[in-house]
């Protein structure tokens, strides 16, 4: 009869095996990652699961059997007594050795994760309701990450792609092999900047500034999210990480440079009508419409309409200051960081001009861009 | 009323209350001849020593990972 019990107690650990390998293959466990520090966190989480496994074993192994070996019918009799100091000192240590068997492991993981010292790259990163900003603090360049999924798939007129709500406009691109120590910061209420493939999860609150960091040992396309409810598009504000060898990042730095002058210089040419309403669109789409709806309707009661609006069909110079510099106390931010000046031009054209707006008059980037200067100017003094 | 609870046994009953696991014996002392204060006063000496103690052992620890 023992020896049947000790079968199926094995049995139920061949099953669990199993099953533990085939869920690695279904990505429901946590990903081993690849960093080293997510590679220590990964397998703790093993060596801890692995301990509840054995305990749970022991304790219902040692319960059933008990139950079963000493069951009515076999004429057992409950044996009468109370309390056992021996047995009760006996089961209150050896929870506090495993504790401590447990937490000498993590609190190493820990105290290396905290090490955010000896960095060779410094990004900060802020969270927006709802995108991400990124400065490169030693290269003078910094953009914001927007979620790029159509509005299509979003509202199940099209078909969902792969990465639906996991693809931005702008990655977060990094050296390999490179300590990056990041600081992240809020700009309205708290996000957390999570990527599980590095085992970095960090909340982004305003006014403080958190530390973590990273050394990525494999290039790859590494994705994550907010993870901190921050409003109406908390899950659409993804992180999308591309780890490429130290000379392709040199390179995409340089070529980001280039690309900032080409903007400076776009903003300096003539724009049509057309051509600002056509690239109007795509940055109305991209970063209005997630409260101002496509259609421009708005949402009653929290994001007014663009469309018939007094501003948007009113003085030019009172629509400008909305979108360069927001509202403050309210959902409607300063744009003039996030957006080019022929970008802003074209969304401001756009709002004049579309959905039955229809002024006819553009608004043309040379003319944001001078008022963008000055400020600009200001905040390096 | 001679067999009151020595500093020693009050000592160890605090213990045994941190521990979570006290005999019925002691404890039945504990209650006919003990006076309360003294447990209190104990309880909250050791308290402090144990608070003492996690910050030992964190700067301990810590100095160990070469922090
Ligand atoms: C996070 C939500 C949000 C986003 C994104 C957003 N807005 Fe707004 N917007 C608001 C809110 C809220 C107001 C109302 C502010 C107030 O209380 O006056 C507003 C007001 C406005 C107004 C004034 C409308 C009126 O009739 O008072 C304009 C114009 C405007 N937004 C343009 C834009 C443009 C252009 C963009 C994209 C570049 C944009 N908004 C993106 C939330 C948003
Ligand atoms: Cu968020």
């Amino acid at each position: 009869m023992g020896w049947k019990i000790i079968k199926t107690i094995g049995s139920g650990l061949g099953l669990t095996v199993y099953t533990a390998t085939a869920s690695a293959a279904w990505e429901v466990n946590l990903t081993p990652g690849v960093t080293d520090v997510s590679r220590s966190v990964f397998d703790l989480h093993m060596t801890i699961f692995w301990i509840c496994v054995a305990i749970a074993l022991v304790v219902f192994g040692v319960m059933f059997w008990s139950i079963f070996h000493h069951r009515k019918s076999r004429g057992a009799k409950a044996h009468h007594f109370h309390e056992n100091t021996m047995v009760e000192v006996i089961w209150t240590i050896i929870p506090i050795i495993i504790l401590v068997a447990m937490a000498v492991p993590a609190t190493a993981t820990l105290v290396q994760m905290y090490d955010t010292s000896e960095a060779e790259l410094d990004v900060q990163i802020t969270g927006y309701q709802w995108k991400w900003r990124y400065d490169y603090l030693d290269h003078e360049l910094n953009f914001f990450s927007n979620l790029s999924t159509p509005r299509d798939q979003i509202s199940n007129e099209a078909d969902k792609q792969e990465h639906y709500l996991l693809e931005v406009d702008r990655h977060l691109v990094l050296p390999v092999e490179t300590k990056i120590r990041f600081l992240l910061t809020s700009n309205d209420v708290i996000h957390s900047w999570w990527v599980p493939a590095l085992a970095v999860k960090k909340d982004a609150i305003p006014g403080f500034i958190n530390e973590a960091w990273t050394v990525i040992n494999e290039p790859g396309i590494y994705r994550g999210q907010c993870a901190e409810l921050c409003g109406k598009d908390h899950g659409f504000m993804p992180v999308v990480i591309e780890a490429v060898s130290k000379d392709d990042f040199n390179q995409w730095l340089a070529d980001a440079r280039v690309a900032e002058q080409a903007e400076a210089a776009a903003a300096e040419r003539v724009w049509t009508l057309d051509e600002l309403m056509q690239q109007g669109e795509q940055v109305y789409l991209r970063a209005c419409a997630a409260c101002h709806l496509p259609n421009g309707a708005g949402v009653p009661g929290a994001f007014p309409a663009l469309k018939g609006s007094a501003v948007a069909l009113g003085d030019v110079a009172a629509h400008i200051d909305i979108v360069l510099n927001g509202k403050s106390g309210t959902a409607m931010q300063a744009f003039r960081d996030q957006l080019s000046a022929t970008e802003l031009a074209a969304v401001i054209t756009y709002e004049r001009n579309a959905w039955g707006n229809s002024l006819g008059e553009a608004v043309s980037p040379a003319q944001i861009a001078r008022l963008l200067t000055p400020s600009t100017g200001e905040a390096e003094q | 009323m001679s067999d009151k609870p020595t500093l020693w046994q009050t000592l160890l009953s605090v213990l045994s209350g941190f521990f979570g696991v006290q005999s019925e014996r002691n404890r039945e002392r504990d209650f006919r001849n003990g006076r309360p204060l003294y447990y209190i006063l104990t309880g909250l000496l050791m308290a402090g020593l144990f608070v003492v103690g996690v910050i030992l052992l964190v700067r301990w620890a810590l100095s160990l990972a070469g922090v």
